[in-house]
């Protein structure tokens, strides 16, 4: 990567090498633009946060390739990170500030300035404080580097209604492992030897360096993969052993496994003593649980799983049941999570090479600004109340829906969103639709016309990650990182970042007090306690800091205090017991679909980012439209064939969607892809194309964590 | 790929091609045969001139506007890649067509010279130098036996050309065997000969004599023979071949072009003119009287082999590039 | 003095690790403004077996800069030729997208871009290449399935690779001599 520095010329002059380079295989580029390589930059197309080096031709940018300097990247990028580039010079990208002028989603828009729109949302803004209070008012986000202005504009402002996405995504998963362990760990699949997957479809789901640690770690050390999946995946295609488990018996599996590797004395009994609470309670509770009767439960034979529990002992510590990430499935998620913390814990890979390991961090330093008082109410969705357990700042968001329609404890009546399109990622089109018309105002920062943005009375179009300069990010791990976005190249219409907007806002709000300061104090902040002299001209010149070698058995000490209640790794933890949930995760049957109707599931695929991304050219040639997977037997009975017209539906929603009828999913499932059948025609080639699952998708949480649970909806078809 | 990237224009330019080197052969075949020291079938030697350069020439013109680049046709003649067949074959329809032309000329009466020559507006006319205007009046028709001796070899090779033009790709296991450059050729000449059939049918002023059609049925037969048992051959002989041959044969032999080879190609193209042209034969062969000349009959026959030809082409074309070694 | 051999570039494919996730067809796109429909490279997906019995497959393939590239033969204008690297490319400029090339190729490498009417394929980003860099795709490609380099370097990745892995070409009875390795 030095000599990709070397190479980052800003002037016209040199490189003229590289042009008459170009000039020679393609024949039209001009040898006077000034070519800059390799800046160094973060992606910004999916949570995993890649490093990237940009290439910038003239002021256009040309190419963005991975920066190898990221452990967590691990020198790569991936087909939405390359395809970056079309959101920036995507004719139909939001171009500046819009106020609606025709019904909400009639799509009639009036062009204004930064001054209007700001006057116009704080107006509004203002209106409901007036009459609801601030906590009349909602702000929703996604994470990102920004987010954290957003947020802060929403607090400052006294609302206590601020939602953030964990409760759609992996708020289940990390409460359990948090509840059982203090923390959250990470997989250390680059060095583990046995790996079970269920429902983490890492080859397409890609996480870093999970999807690329996996990869390495099955084919070149042979380590050996389960994966259990209701859908044959790409996953399930690298997989030793692919098991199409019953949906929603997971649970059944995992308790199975924990049975043989009890009742064989396979477990790591030094660890356990030394480390954890509740084994003893653990050894009565799962006594029902055998591999024969999980076999009823999962359609997975009683001598698999004995045998995989079996290699997964020996295997151990050098073995991983692995979390998923978007766990959010069942209403029981949260119980299923924490069975995998514990069968984890009994095998003893807690910190240890190839186990499960803590994270750690990279050392950042923080902006000061000026505080602001706690907000007077509480949040709407009474989380307090209700998920007592779970994290409270970032609410529970289909609690939150059912409370703001109702009005209940009170009204809420403004909605700001950030980077955030819940017309898709929020369970149930209709309702969220329902909510948005109950609004007195809804206000939208995003960088394209999502179908959120579409129903929005004001628009204020982000710049791309491509044009701003955003604060620098930690990524904890087993090889932890600090990476920063820098401006690639200037905004090229009127667009800010979202500082900017949220200052002219706060201005107009008299908030201004809370947001005196530019972009580069905050990150000179940021960076000065980076761990690297120089820190700020080093993220500008590297992107990256990172610790490449991974530390293993730092809280394996006796002395080492897990942030539980006890102190100790929690297999029975009296907490839940407390909070009213069964303190040892206890099995029930999911209900499953009754004849003659089918699971909806989800999943994703590796070109596609949530609902975001399917309409941009590169990646929707890939992916041109979404159906809906059928298994032939199923198929036969209804007579229905592959490209066949179905009308789907569910109590939430129908929808219209081809058929295609393949072998690789179960026959009691359908699946269909995310992203599909938009309502707002400037996303060209996703607008009446496909059909949105989030509009069949049913109103369902997981009960300790509230996360949406996405996998309980059966579907009717009739072709039509 | 598999997408087809040559597509009709590229079936009419080797149709086109293949069916001057026919007019051009059989006409340069009667010119050869001599009756008392004069051509033995005039009316077929000028006919065959007089149409031999315009197919060609349009065909030519039909490749040079399926060029993704036509206005850089002539990069084609600043180059010459011996082993790019396009290449040779591109050098070798530029003289065949000349030859062509000037074999026309030969066989222009000199009243029809001067009137073509009229054809030219008077004013530019007169800007054309004497010498060229000199050059343009000779009268060539003491060379039309020379010229049609030196055009045979052209004539044949731009016959098999059309058909190298895709035997020589071996990417395309249809194509790629010495069989389909003989298969264009002899069907090359087929449509040559039934042209003039035809030609010599409709010709109100020099009504067709027995011996012509007899010659041209002769010819005919020998040819439509000839073609025949190189078909078979070629579907025996890849029917044993490799796999990928065998692949690419199943577009005929049960695939995509089933019917239009055997019905239209082999059943209406071949065999069925094969029929007719014999059945008038007959008389001939068994010694019982002159050939029979219905015309109906040989205009059907006539039609079915120009038709056959095309077809024949378009199979190959099509198939060939839908064939691979997946 | 050590006699400076001649370079030989090829790449080795570990099909094995490959994900189907097209990361290095977009960076092929992006790096090389490859028009929307046509591609220079591509994942062949193979698919066997019935439920819950499956199998599937995923092989990357791009030209093969093959060692006697049938592609070059027969252009008409010499505008497809191969350098002594053993990179095959198109000569722009002199290309008059007769196609007869992209017939001519048994891999289905090429393809006509309908943009510049000219024929475009792989060109193991030479423009790259010559500066010392990784072909786009290869740099890009999570699981790291391709290496590139230099046949006749004995210190190269993908040296060691083919001296110490089992390996195959695709498709060998073409008789084009192609340059891609697949480990098996
Ligand atoms: N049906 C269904 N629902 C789901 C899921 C599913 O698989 N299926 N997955 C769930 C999961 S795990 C998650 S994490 C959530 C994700 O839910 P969301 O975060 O809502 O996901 P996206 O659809 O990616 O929407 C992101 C929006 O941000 C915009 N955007 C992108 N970059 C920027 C930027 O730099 N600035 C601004 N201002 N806007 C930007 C995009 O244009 C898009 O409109 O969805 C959840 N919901
Ligand atoms: N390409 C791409 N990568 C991404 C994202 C993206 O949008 N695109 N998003 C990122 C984000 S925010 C997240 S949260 C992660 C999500 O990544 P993952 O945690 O891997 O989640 P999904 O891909 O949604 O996979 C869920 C799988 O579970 C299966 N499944 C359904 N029901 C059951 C069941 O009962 N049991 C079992 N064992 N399996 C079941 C589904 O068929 C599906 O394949 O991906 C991240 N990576
Ligand atoms: S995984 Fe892909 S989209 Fe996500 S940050 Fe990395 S390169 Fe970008
Ligand atoms: S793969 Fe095709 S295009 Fe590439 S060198 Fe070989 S023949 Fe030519
Ligand atoms: S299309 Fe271009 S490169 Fe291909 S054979 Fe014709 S002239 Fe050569
Ligand atoms: S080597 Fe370059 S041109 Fe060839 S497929 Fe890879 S990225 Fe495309
Ligand atoms: S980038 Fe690598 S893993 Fe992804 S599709 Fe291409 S070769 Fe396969
Ligand atoms: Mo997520």
């Amino acid at each position: 990567m030095e000599r990709r520095f070397f190479m980052q010329i800003l002037g016209a002059s040199s490189l003229v090498g590289v042009n008459s380079a170009c000039s020679k295989w393609f024949g039209k580029r001009s040898s006077a633009v000034p070519y800059r390589l390799g800046i160094p930059t973060t992606c910004e197309l999916c949570p995993n946060k890649c490093s990237v080096l940009a290439d910038v031709k003239g002021d256009r940018i040309h190419k963005l390739n991975p920066n190898p300097a990221n452990p967590k990247s691990r020198g790569m990028l991936c087909a939405r990170g390359n395809a970056a580039i079309q959101q920036v010079y995507d004719p139909d990208r939001l171009k500046q500030p819009m106020i609606r002028v025709g019904a909400r989603g009639e799509g009639k828009w009036r062009t204004v300035t930064w001054e209007e729109a700001w006057d116009f949302a704080a107006e509004k803004l203002k209106a409901t404080r007036d009459k609801f209070g601030p906590e009349g008012t909602l702000w929703s986000s996604t994470e990102g580097f920004q987010e954290v202005f957003f947020k802060n504009l929403g607090q400052a402002f006294g609302s206590p209604n601020i939602q953030r996405h964990p409760s759609l995504c992996l708020s289940s998963m990390t409460l359990a492992y948090s509840m059982t362990f203090g923390t959250v760990p990470s997989f250390d699949l680059l060095k583990a030897d046995y790996i079970i997957m269920a429902g983490a479809n890492r080859f397409e789901s890609i996480i870093t360096p999970d999807t690329m640690d996996l990869i390495g770690g099955t084919m070149n050390r042979k380590a050996k993969l389960v994966y259990l999946d209701p859908r044959f995946t790409v996953t399930a295609a690298k997989a030793d052993d692919w098991f199409p488990i019953r949906p929603g018996s997971d649970m059944a599996f995992i308790l199975a496994m924990i049975h043989v590797i009890i009742r064989e004395g396979k477990h790591d009994k030094a660890f356990l003593d030394a480390f954890t609470l509740g084994f003893d309670q653990l050894v009565e509770h799962v006594k029902p649980y055998t591999p024969e009767w999980a076999e009823g439960e999962t359609e997975i034979p009683a001598a698999d799983i004995t045998r995989i529990a079996r290699e997964f002992a020996d295997a151990a510590p050098r073995a991983v049941f692995y979390a998923g990430r978007r766990s959010s499935w069942y209403q029981n998620d949260f119980q299923m999570r924490r069975a995998q913390a514990i069968l984890n814990a009994i095998v003893g890979n807690w910190d240890r090479e190839g186990g499960m390991v803590p994270n750690r961090k990279i050392a950042k330093g923080e902006f000061m600004f000026l505080p602001w008082d706690d907000p007077k109410a509480s949040r709407v969705d009474e989380v307090e109340k209700d998920f007592p357990l779970t994290s409270a700042k970032d609410g529970v968001y289909l609690s939150l829906r059912e409370h703001v329609l109702k009005g209940q404890p009170y009204p809420v009546k403004a909605w700001m969103v950030y980077k955030q399109d819940p017309l898709h990622s929020v369970p149930d089109q209709g309702k969220t639709l329902k909510m948005m018309e109950q609004m007195d105002f809804i206000g939208v920062i995003d960088i394209a016309m999502s179908d959120t943005a579409w129903y929005a009375d004001v628009i204020f179009p982000e710049s791309h990650y491509l044009e701003r300069t955003d604060p620098i990010e930690v990524m904890p791990g087993i090889w932890p990182a600090a990476v920063y976005r820098q401006q690639v190249v200037k905004p090229i219409h009127d667009t800010k970042p979202c500082l900017e907007i949220v200052q002219g806002l706060a201005k107009r709000l008299g908030l201004n007090d809370y947001f005196d300061y530019t972009i580069e104090q905050w990150v000179e902040a940021e960076a000065k306690e980076l761990p690297i002299p120089n820190g700020f001209e080093h993220m500008k010149k590297h992107g990256v800091v990172a610790s490449t070698e991974a530390k293993y058995g730092t809280t394996r000490n006796e002395a080492h205090r897990f942030i539980t209640k006890s102190g100790k790794i929690e297999i029975f933890s009296e907490r839940l017991a407390e909070a009213g949930h069964d303190p040892l995760p206890v099995y029930t049957p999911q209900p499953q679909p009754p004849s003659g109707k089918f699971r909806l599931v989800l999943g994703r695929k590796a070109t596609i980012t949530h609902a975001g991304l399917a309409h941009l050219p590169w990646l929707n040639e890939q992916v041109p439209t979404n159906d809906l997977w059928l298994n032939p037997v199923p198929a036969g009975q209804m007579g229905i064939r592959s490209g066949d017209w179905l009308e789907v539906s569910s109590t939430s929603g129908k929808v219209k969607i081809q058929a295609r009828v393949t072998d690789e999913i179960r026959p009691d499932c359908v699946f269909m892809l995310h992203g599909f059948g938009k309502k707002s025609p400037w996303l060209k080639r996703t607008f009446n194309n496909g059909a949105a699952d989030a509009i069949l998708l049913e109103t369902a949480w997981d009960k300790v964590s509230g996360n949406a649970a996405m996998h309980e909806t059966f579907v009717s078809i009739v072709k039509t | 790929m598999r997408e087809p990237v040559w597509e009709y224009l590229i079936v009419n330019y080797l149709f086109l091609g293949g069916l001057s080197a026919g007019l051009f052969f059989v006409s340069a075949l009667a010119t050869w045969l001599q009756e008392e020291g004069r051509p033995a079938f005039p009316h077929i030697a000028r006919w065959g001139a007089l149409l031999a350069p315009w197919p060609v020439s349009l065909g030519s013109f039909l490749l040079i506007f399926d060029l993704g680049k036509p206005f850089r046709f002539w990069k084609l003649f600043f180059t010459f890649h011996w082993q790019s067949p396009m290449s040779i074959g591109s050098w070798l329809l530029v003289i065949f067509t000349m030859l062509t032309m000037a074999y026309l000329w030969a066989w222009l009466e000199p009243e029809e010279r001067t009137r073509l020559l009229n054809f030219i507006p008077t004013k530019v006319r007169q800007r054309i130098p004497v010498k060229v205007v000199k050059w343009l009046e000779h009268d060539l028709s003491f060379w039309r036996r020379e010229l049609a001796m030196a055009g045979f070899p052209l004539a044949v090779s731009v016959g098999i050309y059309t058909g190298v033009l895709l035997g020589a790709v071996q990417a395309r296991p249809f194509w790629n065997t010495n069989l389909v450059a003989q298969m264009f050729l002899f069907s090359a000449l087929s449509t040559g000969t039934a042209t003039l059939i035809l030609v010599r049918l409709f010709d109100k002023k020099q009504p067709v004599a027995l011996a012509e059609m007899r010659f041209l049925y002769t010819l005919d037969i020998c040819l439509i023979l000839i073609e025949f048992f190189i078909v078979l051959p070629y579907l025996i002989h890849g029917k044993l071949s490799v796999l990928a041959v065998q692949d690419a044969l199943a577009q005929v032999l049960g695939g995509p072009f089933t019917f239009t080879f055997w019905v239209l190609f082999l059943g209406c193209g071949l065999l069925t003119p094969l029929l007719i042209e014999l059945y008038e034969f007959k008389p001939v062969l068994l010694g019982q009287g002159p050939l029979h000349i219905n015309p109906r009959w040989a205009i059907t026959a006539a039609g079915l082999v120009i038709l056959g030809g095309y077809v024949l082409r378009y199979v190959f074309v099509f198939a060939g590039q839908a064939s691979g070694f997946r | 003095m050590a006699q400076k051999t001649k370079k030989r570039y090829a790449m080795v494919l570990d099909s094995r690790k490959c994900i189907d996730c097209k990361a290095c067809i977009v960076a092929c796109k992006a790096e090389n403004d490859v028009p929307l429909g046509v591609f220079r490279n591509r994942i062949i997906v193979e698919k066997a077996g019935e439920y819950p019995k499956l199998r599937m497959s995923f092989d990357p393939e791009q030209c093969h800069h093959c060692e006697n590239p049938s592609c070059v033969r027969v252009c008409p204008t010499g505008a497809s030729y191969q350098r002594e690297d053993g990179i095959v490319l198109v000569k722009y400029d002199d290309c008059i997208g007769c196609k007869y090339c992209i017939i001519a190729c048994p891999y289905d490498a090429r393809y006509h871009n309908p943009e510049t009417h000219t024929v475009g394929k792989c060109t193991f980003c030479a423009h790259r290449v010559d500066h010392g860099e990784l072909p786009a795709c290869v740099e890009t490609c999570p699981s790291k399935v391709r290496v590139f380099g230099d046949l006749n370097d004995p210190k190269s990745e993908l040296h060691q690779l083919l001296a110490s892995r089992r390996h195959q070409v695709m498709n060998p009875q073409t008789g084009n001599g192609p340059q891609l390795y697949y480990l098996l």
